[in-house]
């Protein structure tokens, strides 16, 4: 059950905090999965860890730096872990 | 940071994963669900396949928690690319072309890369002999790009996603042309909750 904290979110948060990620959180456009998900009562949050990378989904030339796509592992360990031993 | 990217494990597998033409329309999912099995038995993780639809199959790899009767954490990504008009590209789209440090392909940003982080993320965790408290699905979905239909909006309906015990799931953002990250949170009365972000 859900209140008006999410003990999930707050360890996404505090570990973004710790990792000194600038997050900019916007509200959903709806497209994706996640609306399913949500739907059926499981809060969900849509996150890539792509900062500096040009806004190439769905068109020619999709690209991400390899040096992006490795600094993401190392977020996700960390907001695994966090999320993963609320 | 590794300066030889050629060599590097998880950039390698990223760029198979982009090498396999999941592209829409009519996309033969067998390819992925090899290459995610394999994936699976080197972490040494359990697999299960749901098809809800026929030839719609969602992959699901589990590592279970140290408390697994706790509410699981799901971490979604789909298969599924959108079309190409290959002529516009400098590099074929399904080459996973590499060069100066940069990974060219469809799917690079949406959304293959997210599901190799989060095996990549796992994969070092289980190397450094962590368990987490939580048990960690992490699900591989067909279709998004059409909708999601025949993929994860049957599945959510279905018995064995509810044995999955879901508490909380991460899927796809989208990239950002600046330093920061964009998140995404539903605002509906799905989820209440006071999101504070610094820097805003
Ligand atoms: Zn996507």
């Amino acid at each position: 059950k859900l209140d008006s904290t999410n003990p999930f979110w707050e360890a996404f948060k505090a570990a973004a905090d710790e990792l000194k990620l600038k997050l900019d959180c916007r509200i959903f456009p709806g497209g994706t999965d996640s609306r399913y998900v949500r739907q059926v009562g499981i809060p969900a949050l849509g996150f890539s860890p792509m900062n500096d990378t040009p806004v190439l989904l769905h068109d020619h030339d999709e690209f991400l730096s390899a040096d992006i796509f490795l600094k993401g592992i190392d977020i996700y360990v960390k907001l695994l872990t966090a999320v993963a031993n609320v | 940071m590794p300066s030889d990217y050629e060599s590097d494990p998880a950039v390698s597998n990223l760029r198979n994963y982009l090498r396999i033409r999941s592209v829409q329309p009519n996309v033969n999912y067998d390819e992925c669900l090899t290459y995610l099995r394999g994936q699976a038995a080197e972490l040494g993780l359990p697999v299960q396949v749901f098809e809800p639809r026929p030839r719609k199959p969602i992959l699901v790899m589990t590592w279970e928690g140290l408390e697994p009767a706790l509410p699981s954490v799901l971490l979604n990504s789909h298969m599924d690319v959108v079309p190409v008009f290959e002529k516009s590209w400098t590099f074929p789209p399904f080459e996973a072309h590499l060069e100066n440090g940069v990974i060219y392909g469809r799917g690079a940003q949406d959304m293959k890369s997210v599901a190799i982080q989060y095996i990549e993320a796992v994969r070092r965790l289980k190397a450094e002999g962590i368990r987490l408290k939580r048990t960690l699905h992490l699900s591989f979905v067909p279709d998004e790009e059409i909708g999601g239909g025949p993929g994860m909006s049957q599945f959510v309906k279905t018995e064995d996603f509810k044995k999955l015990n879901i508490g909380f799931a991460l899927d796809e953002g989208i990239a950002s042309a600046t330093d920061e990250y964009l998140i995404f949170n539903a605002e509906r009365n799905i989820w209440h909750m006071t999101v504070v972000c610094p820097g805003k």
